[in-house]
């Protein structure tokens, strides 16, 4: 209480210091939170798209005469040391040393030099290998010596190696693969006619019919395989020649290169072609070493697909509950208590959708289908194991609630005016709603539908337990009859980022491209938000005007 | 358009709005209930785990042999095979009641004294007066003839050894593993022995040789009862004074026995091994059943009694443990019958058989029969018991595993072997879930709170434009991402910067302060001159700067106030034990994910504060803040406390940040630094590995449901306590 007077207004006075500080105080509470957010963007932004960067190699001798040859990684102050620092180098070559990294401690360098001849070979297997290139051979005979003419007369034999790597490959994935499936399906219509009850005479008859062509597809396939062992043999007659800095000679089939890049000799031109290509390797890629190295395409591709599929159940659902709850049910109690419900479900950890989906669809749903249609493949699940399909339509249940109150909102947002006039032109009401008041509401509908599709994208909880495997063997759309197979596994990029980087054997290496994993999916994710966001406020600025 | 034409299109017209309108009303409510269905189901999945065992008499055999003092089971209960008093070995089909095999291990004429059985392996140890013991094995071969299933059982004497010479085998225990046999026998003089029957196959050669090893135990008393765990570390025995003894067989020296003493709880009438060997019961003439286990107490092994079924009015007189569960049937002199689990002590089910003397029971192998026999008949009763180790004490009040000293809140659902016994206690999980919310909480809600009061009231409206749309930027982020910077980026950083962190949290709001008053020390004209929103750079470069500051100052602040070594000293001086994921690395990458949500909320009620008043407030001579605290605080509190419920319900659910950067190890700690679990990091860790309509899926469910109705209610709370609001400033 402010009494009047001289008292009253010290009173208020000394409040009133007590009061700016305090709004300060808010203030920086304001400036934390805009710290946290453009700090956490600018770490995933600059580890991210610093992951493609090529950094110089260099060569380090150390007080005792040791050399190291790598990228340096990275600094940091020694723990419980006055201030001493140490370098972390990445050196590579896991297969001579059994590690990539090394700790160089500072005070112990004694001479840091940038060898021109240094190249760092990007692997199939094993990682990188940081070396000196010295000879090319073919079958055991000397093709070029010394790195200037090795890196010359690479290029093509590099070239060579890889059409024919990737021609081998796609006979297996191809023929190979197709073959392979017929042999399942030739199984599996075996173990159907052991199951069917046709008479003797018949089963005995076809049986036979499957052992012939059985005996024919294992002769062309067996035909298929000697011919790719035998490519397979003359890819591996080109072999580089190098030798590591401690002097040690290895020798890399060409074939398992896939990039060498003679990294101190890169002007700043093909440092960023350099960039950009793998880049475009990150992006359009396979992944290779246990999804430590190479591209995230096929989780890419897994999570676009999903987020599609989501995308068709989740918008005619939510569009016909948001209809019902709007502009069909009788405003009430009812209603009232089924649209904070809707509203609150979208609180429920997804967790407990994707146990939800473990038990209803994958269990009990697709249970019941592989009893049902394929009781051949038994005990091995076709539909009752997690699968696209399940973990779209777990997605969609769990998003469901966000389209259902953006589109009311939308629907909310039609003015009535609108409305009557339709009536009074003398349309039904459900040409009113469908001619008139949906269109008006689409952007409430979009907007819910996008962040329905942000938030699936980013959701790795459930899908971790409904269908997502760490290495799909195929993508869920292929060139196979029935094209679209929604009952493979698939891979997801917030799962890449947990399985990689909490469940693969070396972490350390596999950070960077976890990194860039992060920075793809938070770019994706943010920009549906905002497309998201921009909507909303489109739709609520453009009947803000005419509304009551 | 010719009137006819026109009306026909209108019904036309109103027919397909009808339809619509039905379509729409059936399709939009199938949707909305199908999504409660969501509950239902989880419910329904639940819901088995408290259904009371169903135990009944599924067929009666008249037997022959006169009271039979053992019993064995085929593995599917379609046999079983009486021990009579004679030493007769019969094995009855349960179908018609046939004998369709029969022996006398000892030979005709020969009454054993003792009689005891290794039920694992279906093998029968027969003692004599004279000290010789005979063992047989009951052998159960299934075929397929034209496709019927047929059973062929078959007895073979395997053994014959003289275990006690010159004296009566009084007690008995048979035990069969893997490197042969082990047999216990104690004499009415008070010996006892250990017999190893060591079968040795030449692995060049093929010979098998067999070989006796003798080992005699100290006892202290004759000892009438004997029994062998499944492995063959210990014996146990009761001695004719009811003490309990028991030989560490596996200790290095001669084994010394053991004694528990008796403590006047009545004659002990029956003995028996729990699957997995490690619990004893003990089933009294009170018509008690004790579960004895052992434990390291006071650093020293002890028998300790873990807990008392009180089954009967009279004396117990048989014992049969499932080979399943941790679970046992109990038949007393009087026939009356209980079937109890020992880890969630239950009684599961009680009943009575009608029985003449003393009666004999065994469980079938698979834990879904059992057989009691007396001298009348046998009775085989079919058990339904699907989660006999799951009760509400077992989910959350504090049990007594085997070999723990004392009773325990532990959640450890699974192992390598199968006689393993589950540990299901929610409580670590309850409690990892609650620190993991609290410490969120604690950095989320007053920077949100506090953000989102300045940014409603102090901030320009063409600035808010710019922050606001930053922050739901913020919320968007994908908690992989988040979980992955904490458990890979942060995790090993915190125990270096925890000093500065420490000091930052006393520098931040000093920097925002100097920050304020530097904005305000500004000559008016500049500050006029400057874009709206530039104290916002002001106070961003004063956290900023503060935030440097405590990093420079952070070894000093080591040096000076922990000797150095801040994880050692919380280790040393506060006896908190540093693990690198921990709760503190949890609570800053969850409160993160939680100050968006708690902003946007209290952000809202903030701004929605009727302006009247606050020009009210105003006019009557207030400053801004002034009108803040006394007027827009109090009112908007609602609101504000409506925020807190949703960020509380979120970092309730969250998983992956919890499941990247914690320990996921089950612990009952506040520290916070150290790691925890909850339920939904649990619920994603096991759910994979949990056998469909098992225990642990229904308990995995359970732990979802309460998820579940957690947040439903707190979110429904919270929407309630804001409509109420709304509906308040509408009428102000």
């Amino acid at each position: 209480m402010v009494a009047p007077g001289q008292g009253g207004l010290k009173l208020a006075r000394r409040r009133d210091r007590l009061g700016a500080p305090l709004t300060w105080l808010c203030g920086g509470a304001l400036a934390v939170n805009l710290v946290l957010v453009a700090g956490l963007i600018g770490l995933i932004g600059v580890r991210g798209f610093g992951h493609f960067w090529q950094a110089p190699i260099v060569a380090l001798t150390l007080d005792d005469g040791t050399r190291v040859l790598g990228e340096p990684w990275g600094v940091e102050e020694i723990p419980e040391s006055a201030g001493a620092t140490r370098t972390r180098i990445k050196t590579g070559n896991r297969d001579v040393t059994g590690r990539d990294f090394v700790w160089i401690d500072d005070a112990k360098l004694r001479l840091r030099e940038e060898p021109a001849d240094a190249v760092v070979i990007e692997r199939r297997e094993w990682g990188n290998f940081y070396g000196t290139p010295v000879e090319l051979r073919h079958d055991g005979q000397e093709v070029a010596r010394g790195p200037a003419r090795v890196l010359d007369s690479l290029a093509a034999a590099h070239a060579s190696a890889l059409a024919e790597f990737d021609a081998i490959w796609a006979l297996e994935q191809g023929e190979m693969a197709s073959l392979n499936r017929r042999l399942e399906e030739l199984r599996l219509a075996e173990r159907r006619l052991a199951l069917g009850g046709s008479g003797a005479a018949e089963r005995a008859q076809r049986q036979q019919r499957i052992e012939q062509r059985r005996a024919a597809v294992e002769r062309e396939y067996q035909g298929l395989a000697s011919q790719v062992a035998d490519r397979r043999q003359a890819l591996g007659a080109d072999v580089l020649v190098v030798r590591t800095i401690a002097g040690d000679m290895r020798e890399i089939p060409v074939a398992e290169i896939v990039r060498l890049v003679p990294a101190n000799r890169l002007g700043p031109g093909g440092r960023i072609r350099l960039y950009l290509e793998r880049l475009r390797e990150f992006v359009g890629g396979e992944p290779r070493e246990s999804n430590t190295e190479g591209g995230v395409f096929p989780a890419i591709f897994g999570t676009v697909l999903m987020v599609v599929v989501l995308s068709l159940v989740v918008a005619p659902l939510g569009v016909l509950a948001a209809l019902y709850l709007r502009e069909y049910a009788r405003e009430g109690a009812f209603v009232r208590v089924v649209r904070i419900a809707v509203s609150n479900l979208a609180g429920v950890p997804s967790i407990v959708f994707g146990v939800f989906g473990l038990g209803f669809f994958v269990y009990t749903i697709g249970g019941t289908i592989d009893e049902l249609f394929f009781p051949e493949a038994l005990p091995t699940p076709t539909f009752g194991t997690g699968g696209i399909l399940w973990a779209s339509l777990t997605l969609a249940v769990l998003t469901v609630p966000v389209v259902i109150v953006a589109t009311e909102e939308g629907l909310a947002a039609v003015p009535r005016a609108l409305r009557e006039g339709s009536l009074a032109l003398g349309a039904t009401k459900f040409e009113t709603v469908w001619h008139v008041v949906l269109p008006a509401a689409a952007p409430g509908l979009m907007t819910g539908l996008i962040l329905a599709m942000a938030r699936a994208a980013g959701e790795v909880a459930p899908l971790m337990i409904v269908g997502m495997v760490k290495l799909a063997p195929a993508l869920p759309i292929d060139g196979q009859f029935p094209f679209f197979h929604p009952e493979r596994k698939f891979m997801h990029l917030g799962f890449h980022i947990y399985d990689v980087g909490f469940q693969s054997p070396n972490v350390e290496a596999a950070e960077p491209l976890v990194f860039a994993t992060a920075l793809l999916l938070v770019l994706i994710v943010s920009l549906m938000n905002m497309v998201a966001i921009v909507l909303r406020n489109r739709l609520r600025e453009r009947y803000s005007t005419s509304a009551v | 358009m010719s009137v006819p034409a026109a009306l026909a299109r209108l019904r036309r017209r109103r027919r397909a709005d009808r339809a619509a309108g039905w379509l729409v009303r059936a399709g939009g409510a199938a949707i909305v209930l199908s999504i409660f269905g969501i509950l239902g189901f989880i419910v329904v999945q639940v819901l088995p785990l408290f259904r009371p065992a169903r135990v009944e008499l599924a067929l009666s055999i008249g037997t022959a042999t006169g009271q039979p003092r053992g019993l064995l089971s085929d593995p599917w209960a379609e046999h079983v095979v009486e021990v009579d008093g004679d030493g007769r070995l019969s094995v009855v089909r349960v179908d018609d009641g046939a004998r369709v095999a029969e022996a006398s291990p000892l030979g005709a004429g020969v009454r054993p004294t003792a009689v005891a059985l290794a039920r694992a392996r279906d093998e029968v140890a027969l003692g004599t007066a004279d000290g010789r013991v005979a063992i047989a094995v009951v052998s159960f071969e299934a075929h397929f003839a034209a496709g019927v299933r047929r059973v062929r059982p078959r007895i073979e004497v395997v053994e014959s050894v003289v275990a006690l010479p010159g004296a009566s085998v009084g007690a008995l225990s048979l035990q069969s593993l893997a490197s042969g046999r082990l047999l216990a026998a104690a004499s009415p003089a008070g010996d006892v022995v250990l017999l190893r029957l060591v079968r040795e196959e030449n692995a060049f050669t093929g010979e098998v040789i067999s070989r006796v090893e003798r080992q005699n135990l100290a006892a202290t008393g004759e000892v009438v009862r004997l029994e062998l765990d499944d492995a063959g570390r210990r014996l146990y025995g009761v001695r004719h004074d009811q003490a309990l003894v028991w030989w560490a067989l596996d200790a290095p020296d001669a084994a010394p026995a053991h004694v528990v003493e008796a403590g006047g709880r009545g004659a002990i009438t029956a003995l028996a091994m729990l699957v997995g060997g490690r619990s004893l019961l003990v089933g009294r003439a009170s018509g008690a059943v004790e579960v004895w286990f052992e434990a390291t107490r006071d650093g020293q092994p002890q028998l300790l009694r873990a807990r008392v079924f009180d089954l009967f009015d009279a004396p117990v007189a048989a014992l049969a443990p499932s080979r399943r569960h941790k679970a046992a049937v109990a038949a007393s002199v009087d026939g009356d019958l209980a079937l109890f689990h020992s880890t969630s002590e239950r009684t599961l089910w009680r009943g009575h058989a009608a029985v003449r003397g003393a009666p004999a029971l065994v469980m079938a192998p698979r834990g879904d029969a059992f057989f009691v026999a007396s001298s009348a008949d046998v009775d085989l009763f079919s058990i339904d018991a699907p989660h006999p180790e799951l009760s509400l004490g077992a989910l959350f009040g504090r049990v007594w595993y085997e070999g723990y000293p004392k009773p325990a809140f532990v959640w450890q659902s699974s192992s390598g072997t199968d006689d393993f016994e589950p540990k299901l206690s929610l409580v670590p999980l309850l409690l990892g879930t609650i620190k993991g919310t609290l410490y969120s909480l604690l950095i989320a809600v007053p920077l949100a709170v506090l953000s989102a009061m300045y940014v409603a009231q102090f901030m320009a409206p063409e600035v808010r434009r710019l922050v606001k749309p930053l922050i739901e930027i913020m919320a968007a982020m994908p908690s992989v991402v988040l979980g992955f910077l904490a458990g890979l980026w942060l995790a090993p950083r915190v125990a270096a910067i925890l000093p500065a962190f420490v000091l930052a949290v006393v520098l931040v709001p000093v920097g925002s302060v100097a920050a304020g008053a530097g904005w305000e020390a500004l000559p008016a004209r500049w500050r006029r001159h400057l874009p709206r929103g530039t104290e916002v750079v002001f106070f961003v470069i004063g956290v900023l700067a503060a935030a440097r500051l405590g990093f420079d100052l952070g070894p000093w602040f080591e040096t000076t106030a922990f000797g150095g070594d801040l994880t050692g000293w919380l280790a040393g001086t506060l006896g908190l034990p540093y693990d690198q994921r921990n709760a503190v690395v949890v609570g800053v990458a969850m409160g993160f994910a939680v100050i968006p949500i708690i902003f946007a909320i209290a952000e809202d009620a903030f701004e929605n504060v009727p302006s009247n008043l606050v020009s009210a407030s105003l006019a009557l001579g207030a400053n801004r803040w002034q009108t803040v605290t006394r007027v827009v605080f109090p009112t908007a509190s609602p609101g504000i406390f409506s925020a807190v419920m949703v960020g509380f319900g979120r970092a309730v659910g969250e998983t992956m940040i919890v499941l990247m950067a914690t320990g996921n190890t089950p612990i009952l700690e506040w520290n916070p630094f150290n790691g925890f679990r909850t339920l939904s990091a649990n619920i994603a860790v096991e759910i994979p590995e949990a056998p469909q309509g098992g225990t642990l899926y229904r308990v995995l469910f359970l732990a979802a449901l309460a998820l579940f109705v957690l947040t439903f209610t707190v979110n429904t709370a919270a929407e309630l306590v804001r409509g109420r609001l709304r509906r308040r400033y509408a009428s102000l």
